[in-house]
């Protein structure tokens, strides 16, 4: 029950004008971004960064996180009623979605999107709200060395689990991990892989590296595609809304087995896309009417809807409880804490309880507040989707510019983003996933810095990663989720071959 | 018309370059254990390994892909269009500043490439020219390059 009192206290702290109204425009801010193909939820919230410098903690993250929920919904809006997916993780939202729409019944698809999604969401906050504090609780034991094997853990589930061709996740992931140690080492002082360039003391910033990557790459890709957006009537009819609403409930074993799919994917950082893709194809080889899938099923819909939001949501929990965030948005916002001054991880919910239950908090109205609004606002941003790309592209690119030169003043990054750009387009083309990337610039120096100080306490020996029962699990574990895997997959296809010879 | 082999042997070719890069400029910091503990060389220069040795695999893999499509004549040509003048654009900026940068990028692109009318690219333009002064220098006092044309304005 105390995590009950805690929250109590963390709506008294959300529940304030000035908060509410960061969450009203955070959403619209979000929603924007969703909506628009080439800006997403990590450039939303890298691009806001700047602002937040001068704000309370409390009231920066409630705005950053706001606009993850509204760049969430928005994603969906425009797969399902232009085939257009706002936000990589709403791919499979298009599968039917679009169908539906097209069919004549853009609002049961909508509804039907935003009710499984914001189940979802709240399952994710539920999670966290039980389960945060208690985790923090267990890692506030942790030493250096059962922190480099949480770290080790979540980068072998990423390779394993994460969906897309281990050696080019690894690579992804170790290229972060030396962006990381570009500048000034913390523990030597030394400086590191400048390249002779002297302005790289600094470091390469991972806001840089998100407005390249995901921005200017994602322009490069859609551009590529010819985007006529062939749009669905995008009006509202609100009786068909509760209707839609009020029949969720006859999917209750998709909408519960997504949501366990989505909460596993965002705190294993599997990240929101894998879990809608995972939770689409289970759906479809479950449901008894696999057959109607591609053609406007409504489970179709429910499926990677509540596992992309319950994904999303719960990929704040590792950041809370561990400082290791669940995905690229999650990992943006983990770069903002540290900015802040705070440090995440166990201690916040000692140090800092008012900031944590706050963001819980909010979480629970932001997801309210950006279902309605979303609602509201379908018609205005699908609007906004009529512009030809050819406007909105260069439009984007100047954003993503000024953006990227705004983190410190510094035309240097300006020309980094650009290269992250060319970087983001091939692995974009090329199935090499960017989250790792991300994640390992953000949390990669903590990660060094784990391991040198295991390091130093056993005097240069790796047995101190086996030197207890709890440590050795974890690593165990992420040795499992490294291995086990390609296993199955040689496995499987060792018996197919073995069947086929007689 | 580009294949998906010679994409991943470019690609591959990049990230195994940024390998080599971070492994022979780690090795200058040292690596390995010494009595302040661990280098600060040898993180970096573990991360520059696997990068190499992830390229290398990479580019065998990509190499045996084959010759399939990977981007068409047509798509290319769009994707270049819309590079060619946005690095225009960046490259403008050290001259004469963001301001004019972006009104004459846009200008360029909505105009001259898109054959939108002359006067609504014009004023997306300079809307979007005061948009990002108005919120920038003014509202969040960031001061956005205004580049050598700038410095010759200013008395």
């Amino acid at each position: 029950m105390e995590n009950f009192d805690l929250l109590l206290h963390g709506f008294s702290i959300a529940l304030s004008v000035q908060h509410i109204a960061l969450m009203v425009g955070g959403v619209l801010l979000g929603i924007l971004v969703g909506v628009l193909p080439g800006l997403g939820a990590p450039n939303g919230v890298s691009l806001l960064l700047p602002i937040t410098f001068g704000m309370q903690p409390v009231a920066a993250i409630i705005l950053l996180s706001s606009i993850y929920w509204g760049a969430l919904f928005g994603g969906s809006v425009t797969s399902i009623l232009f085939n257009i997916p706002g936000e990589p993780s709403s791919v499979a939202t298009t599968f039917d979605g679009y169908p539906m729409a097209r069919s004549g019944r853009p609002t049961q698809a909508l509804a039907t999107a935003f009710g499984s999604a914001a189940f979802g969401a709240l399952v994710g906050v539920v999670l966290i709200t039980c389960l945060a504090s208690w985790i923090a609780g267990v890692a506030l034991q942790f030493g250096p060395a059962e922190y480099f094997a949480v770290y080790f853990l979540a980068f072998s589930s990423f390779i394993g689990v994460g969906g897309a061709p281990p050696i080019k996740t690894l690579v992804s992931l170790a290229i972060g991990f030396a962006l990381a140690a570009v500048g000034m080492d913390t523990v030597s002082g030394s400086v590191r892989l400048t390249m002779g360039i002297d302005e790289l003391v600094k470091g390469v910033n991972f806001v840089v590296a998100v407005m390249g990557l995901f921005g200017i790459g994602e322009l490069l890709i859609a551009v590529e595609e010819e985007m006529d957006a062939k749009a669905v009537s995008s009006r509202i009819d609100w009786r068909e809304v509760l209707r839609t609403i009020a029949g969720l409930p006859r999917h209750w074993m998709a909408l519960l087995r997504s949501a366990a799919i989505g909460c596993w994917m965002g705190i294993t950082p599997g990240g929101p896309t894998a879990a809608s893709f995972m939770s689409y194809g289970i759906a479809k080889r479950l449901s008894p009417r696999r057959a109607r899938f591609g053609q406007g099923e409504p489970e179709g819909i429910v499926a990677p809807e509540t596992a992309d939001h319950a994904a999303g949501t719960s990929a704040l929990l590792p950041m809370l409880s561990l400082g290791i965030p669940g995905s690229a948005t999650a990992a943006v916002m983990m770069g903002g804490l540290m900015i802040w001054g705070l440090n995440p991880g166990p201690a916040l919910f000692t140090e800092q309880p008012d900031f944590v239950w706050g963001l819980i908090a909010s979480m629970y109205l932001g997801n309210i507040v950006a279902v309605v609004l979303v609602m509201l606002t379908v018609p205005i941003f699908a609007a906004l989707m009529r512009l030809p790309f050819f406007v909105i592209a260069p439009l984007i690119f100047i954003v993503c510019v000024v953006g990227a030169y705004s983190v410190s003043n510094s035309y240097l990054d300006v020309l980094l983003m650009m290269g992250f750009g060319v970087l983001g387009y091939l692995f974009k083309k090329l199935d090499y996933p960017l989250a790792p990337l991300v994640l390992a610039i953000v949390i990669g120096d903590k990660a060094e810095d784990a391991f040198r100080q295991s390091m130093l306490m056993s005097q240069g020996s790796l047995k101190i990663f086996v030197a207890n029962p709890l440590v050795s699990t974890l690593v165990g574990l992420g040795f499992a989720l490294l291995l086990v895997p390609p296993l199955l997959r040689a496995i499987g296809s060792w018996r197919r071959s073995s069947r086929r010879e007689p | 018309m580009l294949s998906r082999r010679a994409l991943e042997t470019l690609t591959a070719a990049i990230t195994g370059a940024f390998g080599v890069a971070v492994v022979v400029s780690s090795l200058d910091n040292g690596i390995g254990w010494s009595s302040g503990g661990v280098e600060s060389g040898t993180f970096p220069f573990m991360t520059g390994l696997i990068v190499v040795a992830g390229s290398l695999y990479n580019l065998v893999r990509g190499w045996l892909r084959g010759q399939e499509i990977a981007v068409r004549s047509a798509e290319l040509r769009r994707t270049v269009a819309l590079f060619l003048p946005a690095a225009a654009f960046v490259a403008a900026i050290p001259l004469v500043g963001m301001y004019v940068a972006s009104a004459g990028y846009l200008l360029v692109s909505l105009h001259l490439q898109n054959r939108l009318p002359l006067w609504r690219s014009a004023l997306i333009a300079v809307v979007a020219a005061a948009a990002l002064y108005l919120v920038f220098e003014r509202t969040f006092e960031v001061a956005l390059p205004h580049g050598l044309l700038g410095a010759m304005l200013e008395p």
